[in-house]
């Protein structure tokens, strides 16, 4: 009998590459994706025989993780946010001409409206970009139902398949009907002859770019029974696509004259191109909705300009997400009245530092070493993390945040523009996910810059998952190439406040390139006792063998 | 045929209250009544003392929309008083809002705590509730956000014996004496007068 639980839509993706029969799954936490990667990750722990889950130093590594399980003949899923498909964009588009082996299925969780994002861009057209397919779900169950039929396309077609969530269906939480589990088999190694397709030098890499394009009528027509027009009465149609097919479904119970309506129904990209030539000729007027950028709104535009409605020609907001009320409107339905709003001034609770955190104590040794440098207008190029909260007012103790490893880049060249001493701020996890290439550069540049490793030991703002950088970060700034005498280890703590402003204004003194580690581990993690076992092990290595405690147990 | 009817229910209030716990005890009390629900939650930054806020939509038929419209929600939950007031215009006129006395004041600006409360009473339907005094006479600190649901829990299609099962599930693993404190806080919010100090 099928089992049925409650589950977030993310949750539901993890649990269908489970039980369609995954060997592994990889990814680097962000949000509104990390729980997909954890519900896999806990089911795979729970029987750990034939398969492994890991999170991976960042998105790129994920993926081809993800792609080396595929090339062994094995089905495997790989779990990232909309901006962690930038990192991983290398991969996944040249995965595009190699090909894939065992089904490889890449979960991306959008965030329009930006909660918890620094942009709002739509995988969507990352998924054009590559030439690869995209399916897009509405609900917990489709999430689940979606996923396993992405793994037998991406068999079928032999290319990667992305099943792209937005926030609001990645965080729903509904009940889910699971089917029965597939234990994990293999196809066995890429065969021999087909090597070459694996190779992406130019001879090899022109000839699986037209395999590719030759590939994409395939695609059309694998994917066509997920889209459909629905035919209705009257010359007003609507066109839907993931949230917006979910909420135009709903508002339809509470407004059955809508069912009426000649609807076009996405759910799948690349869409057959002589779908929307047949919708558009049965109706005068269009309204598209969808989550994100305007997709479908476009290609319909293309096809017919005018009274074509929804982002573009304003009848729905440009950006952010959207909402049954911005349906209700776009559709012209009368609205409920409800309660008045509060009419009192409510100021906005912005989140902010836990009590204790060390990231505070950090930062605060920070701004007083740069006041007593006299250095008043220092700016702090920041990274992405809980030390990005140090923005926000008061504190504006950073001056820029832009991209996964920017800080350090920025800050080297800041200082070759003369800007000196220039700052850094990255936590160890972001460090390991892409600032040591940057470092590299940094200690090969050989300018006034310094760079702080806020290392609390583990993934902090995404829910305290194990960094990859745990016990490395010496070994790591070492190894780029900054000198022994320019790095330092410091324990934010306010009893240390003192003398880790010396050992700051120290740092920014000296004229070349200087690492400062802050280390104490996240105050959440401490009290849910992550590490403990780690550390545990760790003391026992450095009795038992007498290694040093920067060598993994 | 009419329409169906489709019921919403918003939960707000800071990070670490436990608004998004509260959320998936009521999505669970639903889904074994029988009715289809859907709930949804905003992570990420707001796991940081920010404003936290959750929605259940429920029905006797199919969702497929896990938020509501402004103006249609039946019943706010809310563990902090100035967290009901960002949420009030999500009520239907005859809705009700639970919400508990106690303030999160820890923050720039927070308004004087009497023009909150005389905010809250302009609501039809308030019920304020002196979580405070509660978890004092229950010897129990966290009894709050238990007390609230015990009270919205009346205003629900669910059976008492659902509820318990429910909370059951929820706090078995943390132990009998948690579990039994858990239900004795359910327990008292339910048996608080209903006597909306609003219109």
């Amino acid at each position: 009998m099928a089992q049925s639980t409650l589950a977030l839509g993310v949750e539901a993706v993890g649990c269908a590459a489970f039980d369609a029969g995954i060997k592994g799954a990889f990814g680097y936490p962000g949000t509104p994706s990390t729980e997909g990667f954890e519900y896999v990750e806990a089911m795979i722990h729970a029987e750990p025989e034939d398969r492994l889950a890991q999170w991976a130093a960042n998105e790129k590594v994920a993926y081809d993780l993800a792609l080396g399980v595929s090339y062994a003949g094995h089905r495997a899923l790989v779990t990232m946010k909309h901006v962690g498909l930038n990192v991983a964009m290398d991969a996944y588009a040249n995965s595009a001409l190699t090909g894939v082996r065992g089904g490889l299925v890449l979960l991306v969780a959008d965030d329009p409206g930006m909660h918890s994002s620094q942009n709002e861009q739509d995988s969507r057209r990352l998924a054009k970009f590559a030439w690869l397919p995209v399916l897009e779900p509405s609900t917990v169950q489709e999430c689940y139902d979606f996923t396993w039929r992405a793994f037998e396309l991406s068999e079928t077609l032999q290319v990667p398949v992305m099943v792209r969530l937005v926030t609001r269906l990645a965080h729903c939480r509904a009940l889910m009907i699971r089917r029965e589990v597939l234990a994990p088999t293999g196809l066995g190694l890429a065969p021999k002859e087909t090597i070459q397709d694996w190779v992406l030098i130019p001879s090899n890499a022109r000839r699986r770019y037209l395999d590719l394009l030759a590939k994409q009528p395939r695609m059309v027509e694998a994917l066509s029974s997920m889209n459909r027009l629905v035919a209705g009465s009257g010359r007003r149609g609507v066109a839907v696509a993931g949230m917006g097919r979910a909420y135009f479904q709903q508002l339809a119970l509470e407004h059955p004259e809508l069912n009426a309506m000649p609807r076009l129904e996405v759910a799948a990209y690349p869409m057959d191109p002589g779908l929307e030539p047949a919708f558009l000729a049965q109706v005068d007027e269009v309204f598209v909705f969808e989550e994100d950028y305007p997709v479908l709104e476009e290609r319909l535009t293309f096809q017919r300009a005018g009274k074509i409605h929804g982002r573009l020609d304003g009848s729905l907001p440009r950006t952010g997400e959207l909402t049954p009320r911005l349906l209700k409107n776009a559709l012209g339905l009368v609205t409920t009245e409800g309660q008045a709003a509060s009419s009192l001034d409510l100021p906005i609770r912005a989140p902010r530092f836990c009590d204790g955190c060390g990231h505070v104590d950090a930062y605060e040794a920070l701004q007083e070493a740069l006041r007593n440098l006299g250095l008043a207008d220092a700016r702090v190029f920041g990274d992405i993390g809980c030390y990005t909260l140090a923005a926000q007012e008061p504190m504006t103790a950073i001056h820029a945040v832009v991209e996964m490893g920017a800080s350090i880049s920025m800050a080297v060249g800041a200082a070759m523009a003369g800007q000196t001493p220039s700052v850094a701020v990255i936590g160890d996890s972001t460090f390991g996910h892409s600032g040591l290439p940057a470092l590299l550069t940094a200690a090969d540049s050989g300018v006034n810059v310094t760079i702080l490793i806020l290392d609390n030991r583990v993934v902090g703002m995404t829910g305290q998952q194990p960094s990859q950088a745990l016990d490395q970060v010496e070994r790591m700034v070492l190894g780029m190439g900054i000198s022994e005498a320019q790095l330092q280890v410091l324990t934010p703590l306010p009893k240390q406040h003192e003398a880790n402003v010396k050992a700051l204004e120290s740092a920014l003194g000296h004229p070349g390139p200087s690492v400062v580690v802050f280390r104490r581990e996240c105050i959440q993690s401490l009290r849910r006792g992550v590490l403990k076992d780690h550390d545990r092990e760790l003391r026992a290595c450095v009795e038992q063998v007498g290694c040093t405690p920067e060598v993994r147990p | 045929m009419s329409a169906p009817r489709i019921h919403g229910i918003v939960l707000s209030g800071v990070g670490g209250q436990g608004v998004l716990s509260l959320a998936q005890i009521v999505l669970e009390a639903l889904r074994r009544s029988g009715l289809h629900a859907l709930q949804s939650e905003i992570h990420g930054m707001s796991q940081r003392g920010g404003s936290v806020h959750a929605q259940v939509c429920f029905s006797d038929v199919p969702l497929t929309s896990p938020i509501i419209d402004e103006g249609c929600a039946d019943l706010l939950i809310a563990l902090e008083p100035l967290e009901a007031l960002r949420y009030v215009a999500m009520l239907r006129m005859n809705g009700q809002l639970v919400v508990s006395e106690e303030p999160q004041a820890d923050m720039e600006g927070y308004p004087p705590l009497d023009d909150v409360y005389a905010a809250l009473k302009r609501v039809r339907g308030c019920h304020l509730v002196d979580t405070e005094a509660l978890a004092r006479r229950l010897n129990h600190r966290q009894a709050g956000g238990m007390a609230l649901l015990g009270l919205a829990s009346t205003f629900l299609p669910v059976s008492e014996g659902v509820w318990h099962e429910v909370i059951s599930q929820r706090f078995e693993a943390k132990g009998a004496r948690v579990l039994e404190k858990n239900l004795e806080a359910f327990q008292a919010g339910r048996g608080l007068v209903h006597d909306p100090v609003g219109v």
